[in-house]
């Protein structure tokens, strides 16, 4: 008897099982999200690293924006709560949330129970978010993944001061024109996302501990441009990706408890 | 019909207050016509300005905020907002309202045969002007005056940032401003003022705005006997007849059908229970009404109430100047401190026992939003509630998106669910 959260984001799909026992049994990550094969294959990826069929799964719950369209589960749940959730099972003493999503930035107070108290999110306005990352990768011609390495080898960053999707990138391209180094444009970057996010934490409210989750959190280079903002360290956990998913996982697993 | 195809769920029959709402704006509306038909004056209003003068002289009067409203629910508004944003060159960073009655007053100006909305205006004669709802109505209203050429009878609303009720110079201001329009309206209408008539209008302005905050009242009940949302139906006649004796009646219905609810413990919110209680913060979102409301239904969320509607209950002594231009000076929620405005949405999510607060953060108003975001701090703290927000616009549909609307009202059920069972 095994339990499924499987979250799926804009940008990728993620998933996680739990055994009877509440046991960790596999996760999988797959860089596509709603709208694709993503959510099905990452389904199939975690069950099979897990070593079980569909038959043996008792309950999936399913967050992030695609939660309404995945065939088979047996509920949703808000990427809110299960963000808290995952992230207080990963991180028991942290309180505060930073998650930056591909289309949303969420900053969620948690209890000691992990469960959500209070949250702010961005505006309509996609400034500072995965996507917004993304976008600017592409213009430089690096991967995602790179940039964090190439910031912090910064040595001054440039100034980016629109935090615009499309007038960011204009000012990025103009940057590489006027030679400016690129290790200095991508911590430009990261400094205007990190000022973003920052006034939603402030509006928020830090209780510490304080983790981020998502992706986005193993790009060093941009969580110390967010430490240095909002003047506090900031926990990660190798799983942060997984957060969303696993706290599903956890929301499964509690159905299959006896009442 | 094939016989495998699904019967559609029967539209429940209106009830017979709204269709008494129906049958009194179509009346307003075709007086209106009627006016402009004969070749007499007709007016175009802001929600709030002292309607009793017009009502009195018995000239017929239309309110562009409620039609904006009334067009953008029916998903008409942006071929209005597009004539302003395109061939008038006006900001799309200025209010939905403003953008898209320009728009249509340049239509109705320019082009006889332009296609109308299902909610037709006549071309106005004169504009009246009263800045209490928000202080970016002369500037609309300037633009109006220009576009088509006519005057403007202005009621100018002063600020009360250091009171909640507004100091005597500023009622003095008001009174004087009352008696001067008068005096302008006998000289443009070409008719004396009936000063008994007058006493008439006041006395069921008056009786009306009682009945409307009673019945607004009713709904504390739990499980509250309304759908919240009706309200935003029922202030139409507000909004645009609170003079007249057919809003008096509707009223009464209204009661009266409330009434029958409560003593057969039935809702006109439906058979879905009424998990949450919840105070709608701002305006509605009128591109977008029927899914909020869809969302909602779907979460269990009744909103009981919200502060929006109440803005047109103005009660003051007839016959007593001062207490009228008093009342106009402090309706509604922008010309009152936000420390004043969100105190009292405070204490009345509290005295409606709210287990929530959602916010329609509206992309037109920049004076709300300033109202808000600090609001929230204020309801929190206060009424001791969380406090969700979503982006949306009163006219603008460009503004609004499903997934972050569900997404929020989601985590906010998700708080007040834990809430809800802590206090168990």
């Amino acid at each position: 008897m095994f339990a499924v959260g499987i979250d799926i984001g804009s940008t990728a799909s993620k998933a996680a099982v739990i055994t009877e026992d509440g046991v960790i049994a596999s996760k999988a990550i797959v860089p596509i999200g709603t709208g694709t094969v993503g959510p099905a294959r990452v389904f199939a990826e975690a069950l099979d690293r897990a070593g079980i069929a569909r038959s043996d799964v008792k309950w999936i719950t399913a967050t992030g924006y695609g939660r309404f369209s995945f065939e088979g589960i047996n509920d949703q749940k808000s990427e809110l709560s299960c963000h808290a959730k995952g992230i207080s099972h990963l991180l028991p003493q942290v309180r505060t949330i930073i998650d930056i999503g591909g289309q949303d930035i969420k900053v969620m107070r948690i209890n000691e129970k992990g469960t959500l108290v209070n949250f702010v999110m961005n505006d309509k306005c996609a400034a500072g978010t995965g996507r917004f990352l993304d976008t600017m990768a592409k213009v430089l011609d690096v991967s995602v993944m790179d940039l964090s390495g190439l910031s912090q080898r910064a040595e001054e960053p440039a100034e980016i001061s629109s935090t615009c999707t499309v007038f960011a990138e204009s000012e990025v391209i103009s940057k590489l024109a006027g030679n400016v180094k690129l290790e200095n444009i991508v911590a430009g970057i990261h400094k205007s996302v990190a000022k973003r996010v920052a006034s939603l934490v402030q509006r928020c409210g830090i209780e510490q501990q304080v983790a981020m989750s998502g992706g986005v959190a193993l790009n060093k280079g941009l969580v110390h441009s967010l430490e240095e903002e909002i003047h506090s360290r900031i926990y990660v956990h190798e799983d942060c990706q997984l957060a969303g998913a696993l706290g599903a996982a956890l929301y499964a697993w509690d159905h299959l408890q006896p009442a | 019909m094939s016989e495998t195809t699904p019967m559609k769920k029967p539209k429940r029959p209106l009830p017979k207050s709204r269709v008494m709402t129906n049958e009194l704006m179509d009346s307003v509306y075709a007086a209106a016509f009627d006016a402009e038909a004969k070749g007499e004056p007709v007016g175009w209003s802001t929600s709030i300005f002292p309607q009793e003068l017009c009502e009195t002289f018995g000239v017929p009067i239309l309110y562009p905020e409620n039609n904006a409203a009334g067009v953008a629910a029916r998903h008409d508004s942006p071929r209005f907002i597009a004539q302003s944003e395109g061939e008038l060159g006006y900001s799309n960073d200025i209010c939905s309202y403003a953008r898209l009655s320009i728009g249509m007053a340049h239509m109705i100006a320019t082009d006889p045969n332009y296609e109308r909305p299902a909610l037709a205006m006549p071309r106005p004669t004169f504009l009246l002007c009263a800045t209490n709802s928000c202080f970016e109505l002369l500037k609309w209203y300037e633009c109006l005056s220009r576009e088509l050429n006519i005057p403007i009878f202005l009621q100018d609303c002063l600020y009360n940032y250091y009171e909640e009720e507004p100091a005597s110079h500023k009622v003095k201001y008001a009174r004087s401003q009352l008696e001067h329009n008068i005096k302008r309206m006998e000289e443009f209408f070409g008719k004396k003022f009936d000063w008994d008539k007058f006493l008439e209008i006041q006395k069921i302005s008056n009786e009306n705005s009682r009945l409307y905050d009673e019945i607004v009242l009713m709904n504390d009940r739990d499980p509250a006997p309304m759908n919240g949302f009706d309200l935003f139906n029922y202030m139409a006649p507000m909004v645009v007849a609170r003079g007249k004796k057919e809003t008096t009646a509707i009223l009464l219905q209204l009661k009266k059908e409330i009434e029958e609810n409560i003593a057969k413990g039935v809702s006109t919110f439906g058979s879905t229970p009424q998990d949450y209680r919840v105070d709608w913060e701002g305006i509605a979102c009128w591109p977008n009404l029927g899914y909020n409301l869809k969302t909602m239904k779907k979460y269990g969320i009744n909103c009981v109430t919200n502060g929006y509607v109440g803005a047109w209950s103005l009660k003051y002594t007839p016959g007593n100047l001062d207490e009228m231009g008093s009342q106009y000076m402090q309706s509604s929620t922008n010309v009152n401190s936000t420390l004043t405005t969100m105190g009292r949405r405070a204490d009345c999510a509290s005295h409606f026992q709210c287990d929530g607060m959602l916010c329609h953060v509206n992309r037109s108003c920049k004076f709300m939003t300033y109202h808000m975001f600090v609001g929230r701090e204020i309801v929190e703290e206060k009424a001791k509630i969380p406090v969700a927000s979503f982006d949306g616009d009163q006219a603008d549909p460009t503004i609004f998106n499903e997934a972050q609307f569900e997404t929020r009202v989601q985590s906010l059920v998700d708080i007040m669910k834990q809430n809800k069972e802590a206090k168990r």
